[in-house]
């Protein structure tokens, strides 16, 4: 039987606790479908970025994307820009939403590639590169659009993407979730996903094991930048406007996520169900505090709290050494392997 | 074991009940509710709206009236605030976009939903019910580049610091302040639009950027609430006091220092606290099923016959006469 993932059970027991404790406080407002479907449309940007945060983690060597959010803005806003030269977003909606989206994809793996190019060949540490990186793409951005918010219009299909429903569940919480399970079984079972888990754990072995590390790295940073652009498109659909400096606070959030997630900041290690319902845990957080009425400093607060409280968790494995406990206590006599 | 557990339910438990009766009390009123929700909180000037917010609620105790606001400035921070409070399904929103064209999509919803949207400082706001504005905006950058010019002596070179490019009201009074100046062929524009972020630190470097770049700068005309802090100590600290004239947007309480000083020549404001309450006022009135018309009285000082236009969407604009330019002489009449 595989190893209990400490990690895995303490997050789905926040969210229980989470959405009990918000029922109750609001008397039942917090449980609506209203107020699930508005929370659940505002997980996935945030989502998609720290995934790509996860990745560049596990990737190793202090691997971390700062871009993110600024790439999701660029994405947004260039892609928005070219797909509005060649479709009037009202004579050709559909043609446009596809034109648009393919791009925010295009623009966010570009973005990403030069990211992990920069990394791999000329062996610059992450945290520097994606801090330039970051600095140059609101630059671009802020170039592209004067400074202002671009405005992508409504048009049907991607305003639906943003706003709209399937079966009660919002389009774009589905597609962060089969974005996040093809990414989980890429991770779990190509070999790719297994060679970047093994980089990452020993940068030496790796080596001389024959890895092919540059290409490794490369692709996983632009698998990050892809997940950026497809963050911006999504904000996009959300918002109907795209601007350079939306969610500037989203970079510190994202690598939150990815803690909380338990991904190890060392590399080698992270699970992407892990980080989706880390995600959806900091939404729900968050909408209670507003729900409470608390100020939103305490929100920081409590972001803090969190980050250092689950660090330390993981960092002890608290929750695995507790069922090790309560299965010994159980069987005490269970013959040992 | 079984000790053990029982304590910690015995711990949850009451920690359950506790929370549970600071949500009672929070939502104990069955009055209608009306959430301001401000650009970012804890500032000045976003302090002084909340005893606006506050003396409207005392004025009506039978509604439930509160202020929140992001911590950080920045747009999507606002969003997700609205986004809760929609779903919470708070009656009336009276709303201070730190980016009114990213909260769009959102007030929308708000208006579908049949919330009363109310917004300020967002005159080009297509999804609002009606956008207050203490002043005509035109108006008001004209008049602090016209005591500008005069502080200067209607030469040299002068530049603009705005909140952030995307400010729209910002953009408006340093463009009103720009065409002003065009009657004054001595006088030169260099570097404009400066971002501040409504940062005093950050805008104290970036005017001590511009004084070293430009040692003959003769003014400054600034947009956001902090920016005549940062600009007034650059000047200050150059030994320019009196020499470099500085007008821009301000409160009186914390530019005192600096307005004796001479490190800033005038401060032009409108009062939040009023503009809060009169933002409340209109949203009071539109829950009620009430009509905002031309001339009427908000119940507000300076907003005692607003005129009334067309917005940009569906919506009303609402024009109060609220401005105020202070100098050294005349602040100490306002104090706040």
């Amino acid at each position: 039987m595989r190893k209990l993932d400490g990690n895995f059970v303490l997050l789905v027991t926040l969210i229980v606790v989470l959405l009990t404790i918000g029922g109750f406080l609001s008397g039942g407002t917090y449980l609506s479908l209203f107020n699930l479907q508005s929370m659940a449309n505002q997980v996935p940007e945030l989502g998609l970025l720290a995934i790509g945060v996860m990745l560049a983690m596990c990737a190793g060597n202090g691997g971390i994307d700062l871009s993110g959010i600024a790439m999701a803005n660029m994405a947004g806003v260039a892609s928005g820009l070219f797909a509005l030269q060649f479709f009037p977003v009202d004579e050709a909606p559909v043609a446009f939403t596809i034109t648009f989206i393919l791009g925010c994809a295009v623009v966010g793996l570009i973005g990403g590639t030069l990211n992990g190019l920069i990394i791999s060949r000329l062996g610059i540490t992450p945290i520097l590169c994606t801090l330039g990186t970051q600095m140059f793409f609101t630059g671009v951005t802020v170039v592209l659009s004067d400074g202002r918010a671009v405005r992508i219009g409504a048009p049907g299909p991607l305003y639906e993407l943003g706003n709209g429903y399937v079966f009660g569940i919002p389009w774009s919480f589905m597609l962060f979730i089969v974005t996040a399970t093809i990414l989980g079984v890429v991770l779990r079972y190509t070999p790719y996903g297994v060679k970047l888990m093994m980089t990452g754990a020993n940068q030496k072995a790796a080596k001389f094991s024959g890895f092919a590390r540059a290409r490794i790295v490369t692709v996983t940073y632009a698998l990050s930048g892809l997940l950026a652009g497809l963050s911006g498109a999504i904000i996009a659909a959300r918002n109907v406007n795209v601007k350079w400096d939306y969610g500037t606070t989203y970079l510190l959030i994202a690598i939150l996520i990815a803690v909380m997630a338990g991904v190890k900041p060392d590399g080698g290690y992270g699970r992407v169900i892990n980080v989706v319902l880390s995600a959806i845990i900091l939404q729900l957080m968050s909408s209670l505090l507003n729900f409470i009425g608390l100020s939103n400093f305490v929100r920081d607060l409590a972001w803090g709290a969190l980050l250092l409280f689950f660090l330390f968790v993981n960092r002890f494995a608290l929750v695995e050494h507790f069922a090790d406990l309560l299965s010994s206590r159980r069987s005490p006599h269970a013959p040992k392997p | 074991m079984k000790q053990g557990l029982k304590n910690t339910s015995l711990i949850v438990a009451a920690a359950v009940a506790a929370m549970g009766m600071v949500s009672t009390s929070a939502l104990a009123q069955d009055g209608k509710s009306i959430t301001t929700v401000v650009k970012i909180s804890g500032i000045p000037w976003f302090d002084r709206m909340e005893t606006g917010v506050k003396k409207f609620a005392e004025a009506n105790p039978n509604m439930d009236i509160t202020q929140v606001g992001p911590s950080t400035a920045d747009s999507a921070q606002q969003l997700q605030i609205i986004n809760d409070l929609v779903a919470k399904g708070t009656d009336a929103l009276a709303v201070v976009p730190m980016d009114p064209a990213i909260i769009e999509g959102i007030l929308k919803r708000a208006m579908d939903r049949g919330t009363i949207v109310v917004t300020h400082e967002a005159d080009n706001q297509k999804n609002t019910m009606v956008d207050v504005e203490a002043f005509d905006n035109a108006f008001y950058g004209a008049s602090m580049n016209e005591r500008l010019a005069e502080c200067m002596g209607g030469e040299g070179k002068w530049t603009t610091f705005v909140g952030s490019l995307g400010s729209r009201t910002h953009m408006q009074w340093v463009g009103a302040g720009e065409e002003n100046a065009a009657k004054y062929p001595g006088m030169e524009l260099v570097d404009p639009n400066n971002e501040s972020f409504d940062d005093a630190n950050l805008t104290y470097d970036k005017a001590k950027e511009l004084l070293r770049k430009h040692p003959d700068l003769k003014g400054f005309q600034s947009s956001a609430g902090n920016d005549v802090l940062g600009i007034g100590r650059a000047i200050e600290e150059a030994g320019l006091a009196g020499k470099v004239c500085l007008v821009g947007t301000g409160l009186p309480n914390p530019s005192a220092a600096y307005l004796d000083s001479g490190a800033i020549t005038a401060i032009g404001f409108w009062d939040p606290q009023k503009a809060g309450m009169a933002m409340n006022s209109v949203a009071k009135t539109l829950l009620a099923g009430g009509e905002i018309v031309d001339g009427m009285d908000l119940g507000v000082e300076g907003y005692e016959k607003v005129s009334v236009k067309p917005g940009p969407g569906d919506g009303l604009l609402v024009f109060g006469n609220g401005m105020v330019l202070a100098d050294k002489d005349t602040y100490k009449d306002y104090l706040f």
